[in-house]
């Protein structure tokens, strides 16, 4: 029998994959990677604790999740091309003033 | 777990090892690729067909094009030297370790017990899982449903606006991308 | 057991299917631009062909014809070509990235095919038989899914090519992928509106209701908008005709495959191929009723009516691939500019207002 409950624990693990790689990278667009990932591990949690509760909820709120990211990935990724403009670098160290 | 469910899970643990190891941010946005569709394979084993879909759509399908364009765009190359050092690696897999050792006994124990029988009936009972999606969708939450085309709609406001050039005489650093050539 | 080997069977003839009317389109295109250009076309290889062997005599004149017809150039010449060829991997990139990019631009496109059904259901030896592969019940988002994930294989194509030319064409085509694919979907929504399912096969046979009981419900009759923006955004998504920009040759050399060479590149070339089969198979389902003849009621569950059904659907199938072939044989290249034009600025709108009135009818109504 396939139990949901090791698809949770597997979640908690790609989370903190995500969150070691948020933490650790300094290009930028590798940290939106990473947060990218970590809302999936969530994402998978959702869907894994939706099929043990035999409910939809926990689907919707993916979708919302993806709508959310998707709307993300658009201004995140405009962010980082305009920072990229000004400092001619995705480091997260390099555009550490606030100002150019 | 199913052979199917262990054999995609390897998948995804694998990818995600190598979105945060590998240094090319390209071989990263691969990772993240194959990542993304074994979580959508993932979806599939855990019986919800259309979530698994549209992850392919909205994830692989769309947001990853977009990275892998911004990517090729700027064309990267590997970070030179300075990486994040073996002493902050090691803590940080520590605290990622303790983490997972703190949370992960109380998350299982509790739903451990709980049978998964239950909920294939309530699967069979709404007649394909689309329908029953939408229902809901447009019925418990449709407020929210409506909220969120709104956060779409910001979204597509806010990236055409960051894109735009305000102010020409500001301009980009020399050597950026736009500026025209080496100086 | 039985249900073994049936879902045995269903796998070869899918996958062969996709394969067959991949290559009869490469034959159809071979001869159609000879056609069009007013030229003969391939009539060669094989036509001369001599023996003396007892066993061989027999075979001679088919073998002749065939060769006469093109068939042996386009099936058995070109491909052993391919396979002979050097194998050239551009210095500086990564040889396994190089090698997996053919794959990722062709599998998505024969997976599609696997969510399609190919003729009614009916009954063999007292078994029910769906004759499609996987029957998800989001079949129609699977294949949306398919086209976007075959993107990939374009893009990691040129960024190998390790040349400006490979990357402005990977870039070319991702853009134009994506901004097709909007239009696309709109329209896949507004069918599921007017249907009322996302199941492939539940459209097909709410085509053959009657409207008003004069016309047959075909998507073409109840979409007909749709039918339109669907085939110019399916034309722009197979990166050809009038849209093939990714691999301008006066521009681009030949775009995301530059370096391409031998089995890698015929890869592509079976990819592309394949989507126009995949393509016509498509609008032959969704806006022209599949298997079904109009004012023709054929007995349900009989294996000769399914049979039948394949048949009238196929002869669809092969009508649009020529159609799309004549297309990009007789219409010249887009600019750029209009191109992102023509996708952002006429096929959204309308394709949007498409849908909003779709929806205002099927409330109305």
């Amino acid at each position: 029998m396939s139990s949901p409950v090791t698809y949770i624990a597997l979640s908690l693990v790609l989370f903190i994959i995500g969150a070691i790689g948020v933490t650790l990278r300094r290009n930028a667009i590798v940290v939106f990677m990473c947060i990218e990932m970590m809302l999936n591990a969530v994402n998978l949690a959702f869907v894994a604790f939706s099929k043990l509760h035999g409910n939809l909820d926990g689907q919707i709120a993916v979708l919302f999740t993806m709508v959310i990211a998707a709307a993300e990935s658009a201004v995140g990724l405009a962010i980082i091309l305009a920072v990229f403009r000004s400092v001619a670098s995705v480091d997260t160290a390099e555009s550490a003033e606030l100002k150019w | 777990m199913s052979f199917m469910g262990f054999f995609i899970s390897v998948f995804a643990l694998a990818s995600a090892i190598g979105v945060v190891s590998v240094r090319n941010p390209l071989y990263s946005a691969f990772c993240l690729i194959v990542h993304l569709l074994a979580i959508a394979g993932l979806y599939a084993v855990l019986e919800s067909h259309f979530l698994a879909v549209s992850q392919i759509v909205v994830y692989a399908g769309a947001i990853m094009v977009l990275v892998l364009f911004v990517l090729m765009l700027l064309n990267l190359k590997t970070e030179e030297g300075r990486g994040p050092g073996v002493l902050r690696t090691c803590i940080a897999v520590a605290v990622g370790g303790v983490v997972l050792l703190v949370a992960l006994p109380p998350l299982v124990g509790r739903f451990a017990r709980m049978s998964v029988i239950q909920i294939s009936d309530a699967f069979r009972r709404s007649e394909g899982t689309v329908r029953a999606i939408g229902a809901e969708l447009y019925g418990d939450y449709a407020v929210q449903f409506e909220l969120s085309s709104l956060v779409l709609l910001i979204g597509v406001v806010g990236a055409v606006m960051l894109s735009k050039r305000k102010n020409p005489t500001l301009g980009p650093r020399p050597g950026g991308l736009f500026a025209g050539g080496k100086q | 057991m039985f249900e073994l080997l049936v879902l045995l069977i269903k796998v070869i003839v899918v996958m062969n299917l996709a394969l067959v009317l991949g290559s009869l389109c490469t034959w159809l295109e071979r001869k159609g631009s000879a056609l069009i250009q007013d030229r003969v076309g391939a009539n060669r290889a094989g036509a001369f062909i001599e023996s003396d062997k007892w066993y061989v005599k027999p075979a001679l004149p088919v073998v002749r014809m065939m060769g006469w017809l093109g068939f042996i150039n386009t099936f058995v010449c070109d491909s052993v070509k391919g396979l002979w060829k050097e194998d050239f991997v551009p210095a500086g990139t990564s040889k396994f990235l190089h090698a997996v990019a053919p794959i990722i631009a062709v599998l998505p496109i024969m997976l599609a095919f696997a969510v399609l059904p190919l003729a009614p259901n009916f009954t063999l030896f007292g078994y029910n038989i769906h004759p499609r592969l996987a029957p998800i019940d989001a079949g129609l988002l699977f294949v949306l899914a398919m086209g976007s994930v075959a993107v990939y294989g374009v893009a990691i194509a040129g960024w190998t090519g390790n040349n400006k030319f490979s990357l402005l064409g990977a870039l070319r085509a991702a853009a134009q992928m994506i901004s097709y694919e909007l239009p696309m979907g709109l329209v896949f929504v507004a069918l599921i509106v007017v249907y009322g399912t996302l199941d492939v096969y539940t459209i097909v046979e709410e085509q053959g209701k009657m409207l008003w009981g004069v016309v047959p419900q075909w998507g073409i009759v109840m979409q007909p908008v749709g039918f339109v923006v669907l085939l110019l955004a399916g034309m722009a998504e197979t990166k050809r005709g009038p849209f093939d920009l990714p691999e301008a040759e006066s521009e681009l050399a030949a775009g995301y495959f530059t370096e391409y060479s031998g089995m890698k590149f015929l890869l592509f070339w079976l990819g592309e191929f394949c989507e126009i089969a995949l393509f016509g198979l498509l609008l032959a389902l969704l806006f022209f009723g599949g298997w079904q003849i109009p004012w023709v009621r054929l007995p349900e569950g009989v294996w000769w009516a399914a049979l039948v059904g394949h048949l009238v659907l196929m002869t669809k199938v092969v009508f649009f691939c020529v159609l799309q072939i004549v297309i990009r044989w007789t219409l010249p290249r887009f600019r750029y500019d209009q191109l992102m034009n023509l996708g952002w600025k006429m096929l959204l709108p309308v394709s949007l207002a498409n849908l909003a009135i779709t929806a205002i009818m099927k409330v109305l109504l």
